[in-house]
């Protein structure tokens, strides 16, 4: 029977899923078990987006400030620490004023949110990396932290299933470190690349690779081409890049089972004490700042990361007093970041520098997979895990150009021909690094705030120095003039890759989530984001996410099919 | 015609079709997002020509400081083939930026632009602005390179203080410049299309030297 849930009233009915989070893993979880069959609502803090409100093609001087507003700084402090966060699109990222959180002093963490429908998937850098058994089975390997409960097998299927609807352009390699994929064709590498290819392999036996991006370079499914404007995080009028309110939440809400609740903002869930169950969520209504609530046979968390937890912390009951799902305190512990900080750049003298306004505008650059601490490579003596390079090369106008007059008005057009490598290190799971609720703080709907108590550590320093000086030598392989090195440690957050801290594990008594992501405490709620890492591995998380979040997806469709939720 | 010509030419028949109005998807059903809840750019608000109105005043600047970053933004970048600072109204778009800035980013300017007075009637005992061009550009050579050279002494240079506040008031320059119509149009040759077809990248892979 076509039950339409759009002649209802969003919340008067139960629905058999909940989906708190609309980003690349919320909306996942909501397209599989809408398209399931199950009824699905699906919560966003923020509002609806429209493709009218894209400015990928407005030229920077029809802004007031020209991309350089004061007004971002006054009220996105944190948010404007992101590359994205411009005055082209400020509007998506969180309000600082409204959204705080707290720091010991000694511990800055940037955090980097957007509250609209596909959160952080409008903006996000777009690379998409595999994991492997060397990142999801490195404690056997290596004797630091725990294995995950899954392996590359129980991964590999679903990994499948997201590249190929969500398309990833991307080069087949063949790397022990990095599993090939299913690729649309890659984008092309520039001149000062392939040379960089050329001379790193000959050198190292390191790969220099196309990145792989969540970019179309053909027709896909129902979307359009990269049609190489440049800037991706100011939306895509042909939707070439993935974001989920254009794909999966577009696929959730087309299959009739689906709402989707915007502006709710999500305090806690609801648990049923008799039967040990959750019983739903309450939100605060982001404009009207009314509280309600909306009801469900399951709850999947995918808030991202630390937001996610946070719901946890805030859902504590008499039988969960620490937090909901947390009989093994491991709740908020272990929070990651990849660190980032380390790399090089220089200039390669053999090619034209000179910069041409009227180039197509590739939006994705080039990658170096882990080459450290291999089963090729053997063990370092500094360091245990690696760490990944993106980078590029390519002429650029030299704003820095020295002097002034005629002179400095021709080298900024003369430009020059760069190349450069940053590292993406792997953030070691360490439980001191945690998220807690700080009882004095709150936000802007009266919800507790978080308290993030995190700090990068001597192995990611060494990461870090380390990724300096292998991207200067590989620059200096390539005949690199004015190699500039940069070996020190962001602040934590940076990387905008946050995970962990509601772990995956197969002991009870260690970790929050099972090996589907259903809390080991409470047999129908989920967490499907991030926070359920048990590594951060070195690649940019995302794709693994979306793989996770499906794989789990499926787990929980058969569930409800036997009648076990 | 070239083989990179004809991909430009059919790759940009295919983006043109591609810019058409956004195919109709699954929307949220709410309505169109409030108006305050969307940037300048995302309403689409056009302020390229708000500097250039004939009433124009400065928000920040006084007389002296305006006229004087006038003289110098057309120094640091002059008219050559193309148009320089003064008339992509440099100076209008830094004061418009600075007066939305906070006190410390105010005074940081002002003090730099006070640099270049205070040099000048040390040396010229005349403010800067009303050097004659020969002396303005002494000045500014003076300063502009992060190290005073020795010359033929063979000395090692020396940090020349000056510079920093030489950097700051270029770097402004350079900014409210290159990010203007004119900057971007006329000096960086934008054709303000945005679209120039696929990204061809190297083909001639294994000859590079």
């Amino acid at each position: 029977m076509f039950w339409n849930l759009l002649d209802q009233d969003p919340l008067t009915q139960t629905y058999d899923v909940i989906v708190v989070g609309s980003g690349a893993t919320g909306g996942w979880a909501a397209k599989q078990c809408a398209e399931s069959g199950l009824k699905v609502a699906l919560l966003e803090a923020g509002r609806a987006v429209s493709p009218t409100e894209f400015t990928e093609h407005t030229p920077v001087f029809k802004l007031k400030y020209r991309d350089h507003s004061p007004e971002v700084v006054r009220t996105r402090p944190v948010q404007k620490q992101c590359y994205a966060c411009m005055e082209y699109n400020y509007e998506w990222f969180v309000n600082d004023l409204e959204n705080p959180y707290s720091t010991p002093a000694d511990k800055p963490f940037t955090w980097q949110r957007l509250r609209v429908l596909g959160g952080r998937s409008l903006v996000w850098g777009r690379q998409s990396y595999r994991m492997s058994d060397n990142d999801l089975k490195a404690a056997s390997r290596d004797g630091y932290g725990d294995d995950w409960p899954i392996s590359y097998a129980d991964l590999a299927p679903f990994y499948d299933i997201v590249e190929k609807y969500v398309g990833i352009t991307g080069a087949a390699e063949g790397n022990e470190m990095l599993p090939d994929g299913q690729f649309l064709p890659p984008m092309k590498m520039s001149c000062g690349e392939i040379l960089l290819r050329e001379r790193v392999k000959a050198k190292f036996g390191r790969t220099v690779t196309i990145g792989r991006a969540a970019i179309l370079t053909q027709p896909h499914n129902g979307r359009s081409a990269c049609h190489y404007c440049g800037p991706c995080e100011r939306g895509c009028r042909t939707f070439s890049y993935f974001s989920s309110p254009f794909t999966t939440v577009a696929d959730a809400q087309n299959s009739g089972n689906c709402n989707v609740i915007t502006n709710a903002v999500v305090s806690h869930i609801n648990m049923d004490s008799a039967t040990n169950k959750a019983a739903g969520v309450t939100f605060v209504d982001r404009l009207t700042r009314q509280v309600k609530q909306v009801r469900g046979k399951s709850v999947i968390l995918c808030a991202q990361a630390m937001e996610s937890t946070r719901i946890l912390l805030n859902s504590s009951t008499r039988e969960y007093p620490n937090g909901l799902a947390n009989s093994s305190g491991a709740l908020g512990h272990y929070l990651m970041d990849h660190v980032v900080g380390g790399g090089a750049s220089g200039r390669l003298p053999n090619f034209n520098p000179t910069p041409n306004a009227n180039e197509p505008q590739r939006p994705n650059g080039i990658y170096v997979p882990r080459f450290r601490n291999t089963p090729t490579s053997g063990k370092h003596s500094r360091f245990i895990r690696g760490y990944g390079f993106q980078g590029g090369a390519g002429p650029e106008f030299d704003f820095g150009a020295e002097g002034y007059g005629a002179s400095f008005k021709n080298a900024v057009k003369q430009g020059f021909y760069n190349a450069s490598f940053g590292g993406f290190g792997e953030s070691l799971a360490r439980w001191e690094n945690f998220i807690e609720i700080d009882k004095n703080l709150k936000d802007a709907w009266g919800i507790p705030a978080l308290r993030i108590s995190m700090s990068h550590g001597d192995n990611e320093a060494a990461l870090m120095e380390d990724a300096a000086a292998t991207a200067a030598e590989m620059l200096e392989a390539a005949g690199a003039k004015d190699i500039k090195t940069q070996s020190g440690v962001e602040m934590p957050g940076m990387a905008i890759h946050e995970l962990g801290s509601a772990r995956m594990g197969a002991d009870p008594k260690k970790s929050v989530l099972n090996s589907f992501n259903q809390a080991h405490d409470v047999k129908n709620l989920f967490v499907m984001d991030g926070a359920s890492f048990v590594s951060s591995a070195c690649q940019n998380p995302t794709l693994s996410m979306m793989a996770i979040t499906v794989r789990a997806c499926s787990h929980l469709i058969d569930r409800f099919k036997q009648g076990d939720v | 015609m070239k083989r990179r010509d004809l991909l430009r030419a059919g790759v940009l028949t295919g983006a043109a079709a591609a810019l058409r109005p956004p195919i109709t998807r699954a929307q949220n059903p709410s309505a169109a997002p409030p108006t305050n809840e969307l940037t300048p750019a995302q309403r689409g608000v056009d302020a390229s020509k708000d500097l250039a109105v004939a009433n124009w005043k400065p928000l920040f600047f006084d007389e002296h400081q305006n006229e004087t970053l006038i003289i110098l933004s057309d120094l640091i970048i002059p008219t050559t083939d193309t148009p320089g600072a003064k008339a992509a109204l440099v100076n209008r778009y830094i004061d418009l930026v600075l007066a939305a800035e906070t006190h410390e980013n105010q005074r940081a300017f002002l003090n730099s632009l006070s640099y270049l007075d205070g040099e000048s009637m040390r040396r010229y005992k005349s403010a800067f602005r009303y050097l004659p061009p020969a002396d303005q550009n002494d000045l500014l050579h003076a300063i502009a390179y992060p190290h005073a050279s020795s010359g033929w002494t063979g000395d090692p240079p020396t940090t020349n203080p000056g510079h920093e506040h030489f950097q700051l008031l270029k770097q402004r320059i350079g900014i409210a410049y290159y990010n203007s119509e004119i900057g971007t149009t006329r000096e960086l040759g934008w054709d303000s299309n945005f679209t120039h077809g696929v990204y061809q990248g190297c083909d001639h892979e294994g000859n590079h030297k």
